[in-house]
């Protein structure tokens, strides 16, 4: 008889991984039972994620990190989420997630909310090589991931290893990009204490050539001229040092970490490419202490995993400029001016954050585990801007007035197996609850201390899911969740500049339901769908109210299905595809006022509703020398073009799933259909310890949107090299 | 006696005949010059003011759409400043941008974005114009604020410039933006008349109701010679007109020039109408007080026809806020207000409407006077026509798709 067992544990470029989820899973799985013939099925921390009862995509970024794909790229090639990028290497983005956008969906790092580290750590300017994976999770959140998302979550996760390790890297590329990373990790023989630290530098003039408008300094017309971005450079630095002990009576892990970054930000243009700047500056900067403590208890059946950080973060904007410059560079006085955006800026505000996570985990018995999850969040604001405004008639600039906000997120599921495993659930409770406090401090009008205003929320979510294992290469998982999103403090107090607070605000409330089935074998071939329904109330959106002042208000409701596809196929050893599409169909519904009634069942605007990647890779070993590995890639993207601004659904673009045709509209808001194509090749003469690297991305020079009239950089070169050193296994 | 009456009758007769078959020529000449009305709407309540314009062979009846074959959809629809058979906007329809933009009309009723003079685009009242003749028109730009920009209006250029920055530029502690023609630009007996501002606030905040003085000054401007001749004031009052495309200033068919002050904040106070009399260069000395009508209310439209002044009224005080009531509730009413004896006449069996902001709240179409009414709790979007009398209107027209109505003109196709 032959017995196999499913072992669980990390075999990622020959490393076993630490990571929690795997820690704690490892322990689930320890059956003591005697064996004849034995083989080991190991599945990746990845396909162990990607496995779960919700809905989720991993992005394995170790192991794709000789490449020189960016992280945006790289989720891109995922189905179901579109990451939109307003230029180059850090510029702004804008996820969507099976039609949720923007602040429905959180960031996570290892777990935790990342709003404390804010541009510092930002899949705009986060090096691959600094990340073990990307989980996104979709519609439906598991109670370790203890944030109020309404729509889905992106967790990045931290690059780990057991052993002694380091590894450097570094990318040069056109329009003067240096990419360089540094990762180490030493521990003692007995891994009873241990040291890291995770480092990596990102600059770029990002002056690429971008087609805009140009106006004639005579007659003030325009035409398209093809231009090189000139204030548009990016650079942050970034290092985190950690260290701790492990395995002791009191501890599993205490780790102490203290982390720092810089970046600086030039902005070229606003929000459209329709007007240069060439002196507007963004900074952030912080010093980050944080502690982690994991311990397991009464023989592994209770966990605990505690978070704690404390920090500030330094944020500033100067625009000071008297004058203006044009699509050439050239500079051009204008008397009694400052600042060349909306506002004129020299804002220095500091961000006071402290959030603690405690994740807590119980085994009731072999089948029955119990997770409490509970997240705190402080936030308070405060600052200085001589050109902001000030409360009418006391010079009193808003900005520095104190606001804050505070929320607290606890949720509690229970995951459960049945008919031996073949059936797994999980049930979930969550609370949210949020108060903040600040003044009104918009109007004109005289502000006292008196004025100041508080404003609490609660309310509660519930969700589940349960996945049927239909065989061992087979399954199927649907999940359910009512869940709420927490208005944050910008959309509550504004940004002291042209947002102006709202201390009405309700909660998003969403309905999410996702089914999926996927199906693999063992030579790693898979194939998976899913689909995916939702029905959003009171969508918070950025409304203007008085001209100039904008609000957040609660305002659209919009429901929709969609699907998506992801498939893998490997040929041969040596050559493999891939190839995935989403397809989302998300309309507004329930609008009352008669002036737009009309807008029901219009879809949703600015939204992509349909994507698709393919990738082929070929992989050569042992081809020029022992050990040798050559890999050549090639990806290819397509964004079917969809509609900046709402249109009547009986004027969309018709065909199949309206992917054909034009709307009979005569409009030019569109973002039209984008190729992006990308080829690159890697070379590693010893394997897992130099990798050399070339890719050409948008080979055939394009040009790209993910926004209206913000155009992406067309053909580009990169040369990577990553370098590694690592102990063996011990 | 028989003779003679045949005579006249056959006489009579052969006039009418003319006088009939004139009429049919004429009626003949109607019919081809192509007309079209054509309407805008702005289908969200956003900065970038999204909507759609959309050209009518008929005259719009009962419950349309304004979206169709042809339609344009873009940004900045929220209202425009028509010229004979040119329909300008000041901002453009692919982003939104300040300047001058010219909407065309094709002979097949397509709609579409014409020319584009581009000015400044952080500033409010950035490409705020008037148009002297079909060659000759005047701008604001906020790039060179101390500028008027002249313009040719049939080729859309910017063909030079006047600089008045000796003429008007103060150095008072406190001026922090200054600018001519930011809100005001009028053309009248062959001056052009340019608001000159003195303002606390800066960067896009400049010129948005800060006056520095309390009251406000007009430059009278020599268009022949570009002379500068004088400056005209009027004291006790701020926020002279607006800076959109509802320029809030009209002429009376005697040539009296009427203008909107919106006061001395966003929410009024101050808030008049005043006049410079058609062969004057002054202000009159006459004035209409929104305080007096109403405290806390403002004037935001003026359209002034035959000696009648025809306006919107608040019902209540203009509130700002999350839940203020000035741009999105249903309090402003219409009203007809006698110049001489300042008597003012509810419009009757018409509806409360919204705002119109960039939008005309009162023209002329066809002859007649139209009245914008925009009313969600009515389901009313659309245009009333007065009777001819100015005591009541009935309802022209309702849009039913393609948003809150900023506009109808009635233009022929060249």
């Amino acid at each position: 008889m032959q017995y196999k067992i499913l072992h669980t544990f990390l075999l990622l470029t020959g490393v076993v991984g630490l990571n929690e989820t795997v820690h704690a899973q490892n322990k689930d799985t320890s059956k003591v039972q005697v064996l004849e013939n034995v083989v080991i099925e190991a599945k990746s921390a990845s396909q162990r994620t990607a496995e779960q009862n919700v809905k989720i995509s991993v992005v394995n970024t170790r192991e794709v990190q000789e490449q020189a794909a960016t992280l945006t790229e790289l989720i891109n090639r995922s189905p179901g989420i579109r990451i939109r990028q307003s230029g180059g290497l850090g510029s702004g983005t804008d996820i969507s997630v099976n039609g949720f956008q923007g602040k429905a969906i959180r960031y996570l790092k290892d777990g935790i909310p990342v709003d404390y580290l804010r541009d510092g750590f930002n899949i705009a300017s986060l090096p691959l090589n600094t990340l073990e994976r990307v989980e996104i999770y979709k519609g439906v959140l598991p109670i370790s991931i203890g944030t109020d998302a309404l729509g889905g979550a992106v967790n990045l996760v931290s690059r780990r290893s057991a052993n002694q390790q380091l590894s450097t890297s570094y990318e040069i590329a056109s329009f003067n990009t240096h990419r360089y990373t540094l990762n180490g990790y030493y521990t003692d023989d007995a891994k009873k204490w241990f040291a890291s630290v995770d480092f990596f530098y990102n600059y770029s003039d990002n002056d690429y050539k971008a087609k805009v408008k140009v106006t004639d300094p005579v007659t003030s017309n325009q035409q398209y001229d093809r231009v090189r971005l000139f204030h548009n450079a990016f650079n942050n630095v970034y290092g985190e040092v950690s260290g701790g002990v492990t395995n002791r009576k009191w501890a599993d892990e205490l780790k102490i970490s203290v982390t720092a970054f810089n970046l600086n930000r030039e902005q070229n243009y606003p929000a459209l490419m329709t007007d240069p700047y060439g002196a507007v500056k963004g900074k952030q900067s912080s010093i980050v202490p944080t502690l982690r403590y994991k311990k397991s208890f009464f023989n592994n059946k209770l966990f605990i995993d505690q978070f704690l950080v404390h920090n500030v973060v330094n944020v500033q904007r100067i625009d000071t400029l008297s004058g203006r410059y044009d699509w050439y560079g050239n500079f051009y006085p204008v008397p009694g001016r400052i600042g060349e955006s909306r506002q004129a800026a020299l804002s220095d505000i500091d961000y006071t954050n402290t959030t603690s996570r405690t994740f807590i985990k119980y085994q009731l018995n072999a089948n029955h585990v119990i997770e409490i999850n509970n997240v705190y969040t402080d936030l308070q604001q405060k600052g200085t801007d001589p050109y902001g405004p000030k409360l009418d008639g006391t010079g009193t600039s808003i900005i520095s007035i104190p606001a804050g906000y505070k929320k607290l997120v606890t949720g509690i599921g229970l995951s459960s197996k049945f008919l031996d495993g073949a059936f797994e659930t999980l049930v979930m409770f969550k609370n949210y609850h949020y108060q903040s406090s600040g003044i009104e401090a918009w109007q004109s009008r005289i502000i006292t201390e008196n004025d100041q205003v508080k404003q609490s929320g609660n309310n509660f979510g519930v969700g589940g899911a349960i996945k049927y294992n239909i065989h061992k290469y087979s399954f199927v998982r649907f999940s359910a969740e009512l869940a709420n999103r927490l208005p944050d403090q910008e959309e509550i107090f504004g940004d002291a500049l042209w947002t102006v607070p709202n201390f009405s605000l309700k909660p998003e409330r969403s309905l999410n339901i996702n089914l999926g089935y996927r199906l693999s074998n063992e030579k790693n071939n898979s194939f998976e769908v899913n689909a995916f329904y939702r029905r959003t109330e009171d969508l918070i959106l950025l409304i203007p109210i008085q001209a100039p002042y904008a609000q957040y208000q609660n305002i659209e409701n919009v429901k929709g299905f969609g699907m998506e596809a992801d498939g893998v196929y490997h040929f041969s050893k040596v050559l493999s595809a891939n190839a995935n599409f989403t397809w989302q169909d998300i309309r507004l519904f329930n609008i009352n006022s008669s002036t737009d009634q009309w807008q029901n069942n219009a879809r949703l605007r600015n939204t992509p509703y349909f994507f698709a990647n393919a990738g082929l890779n070929a992989k050569f070993q042992h081809l020029f020398k022992q050990n040798d590995a050559l890999k050549l890639y090639s990806y290819y993207s397509f964004v079917r073009e969809y509609y900046l601004e709402t249109i009547p659904k009986r004027l969309e673009p018709g065909g199949f799933l309206g992917l054909f045709g034009k709307s009979t509209v005569n409009t030019e808001l569109i973002i039209p259909d984008q190729h992006f194509l990308s080829a690159g090749i890697n070379y590693a003469p010893l394997r897992n310890l130099l990798t050399m690297g070339f890719e050409v991305k948008n080979i055939l020079n394009k040009d790209l949107y993910d926004n209206y009239r913000v155009q992406k950089a067309g053909r580009s070169f990169h040369f990577k090299v990553v370098y590694t050193i690592q102990s063996k296994n011990k | 006696m028989r003779s003679p009456l045949l005579k006249s009758i056959l006489w009579c007769l052969t006039a009418l005949t003319v006088f009939v078959s004139c009429n049919k020529d004429d009626d003949e000449k109607q019919e081809t010059k192509n007309e079209v009305y054509v309407i805008m709407t702005m289908s969200q309540n956003v900065l970038t003011k999204p909507g759609y314009t959309s050209a009518f062979t008929t005259k719009p009846t009962g419950t349309i759409s304004n979206i169709g074959d042809g339609t344009l959809q873009g940004q900045g629809m929220g209202g425009w400043r028509p010229y004979n058979n040119w329909l300008f906007k000041m901002f453009n329809t692919s982003a939104n941008e300040k300047g001058i933009e010219r909407l065309t009309v094709s002979s097949t009723g397509v709609v579409s974005s014409g020319g584009f003079i581009k000015t400044n685009n952080t500033i409010n009242g950035s490409g705020n114009f008037v148009i002297q003749n079909e060659t000759s028109g005047f701008y604001w730009d906020a790039d060179k604020p101390y500028m008027i920009q002249r313009f040719n209006p049939t080729t859309l250029s910017r063909t030079g410039e006047w600089n008045f920055e000796s003429n008007i530029k103060k150095t008072d502690a406190g001026i922090n933006n200054q600018s001519i023609g930011q809100h005001f630009l009028a053309v009248k007996n062959g001056k052009l008349f340019a608001d000159i501002h003195y303002g606390k606030n800066t960067a896009a905040q400049s010129g948005m109701f800060d006056d520095f003085f309390s009251g406000i000054f007009v430059a009278v401007i020599d268009i022949a010679t570009g002379n500068f001749e004088k400056v005209i004031e009027y004291d006790e009052t701020g926020g002279i007109t607006y800076i959109n495309d509802n320029e809030m200033f009209s002429f009376d068919t005697n040539g009296d020039l009427y203008i909107v002050t919106q006061g001395r904040s966003a929410i009024g106070g101050k808030s008049k109408l005043l006049r410079i009399k058609a062969n004057e260069t002054n202000f009159d000395n006459w004035e209409i007080n929104m305080d007096d009508i109403m405290t806390g209310g403002k004037f935001v439209n003026v359209m002034v026809d035959n000696g009648t002044i025809y306006t919107t009224i608040p019902t209540e005080s203009l509130t700002g806020g999350p839940t203020g009531n000035i741009n999105f509730s249903e309090i402003w009413d219409f009203y007809t207000i006698n110049p001489t004896t300042k008597v003012r006449t509810k419009i009757n069996n018409i509806p409360l409407s919204t705002n119109s902001g960039g939008a005309y709240g009162i023209q002329k179409l066809d002859g007649k006077i139209v009245l914008r009414v925009n009313a969600p709790s009515k389901n009313i979007n659309g245009y009333y026509e007065l009777n001819s009398a100015g005591t009541s209107a009935t309802q022209l027209f309702n849009v039913s798709e393609g948003g809150s109505v900023s506009g109808i003109y009635k233009i022929t196709i060249q």
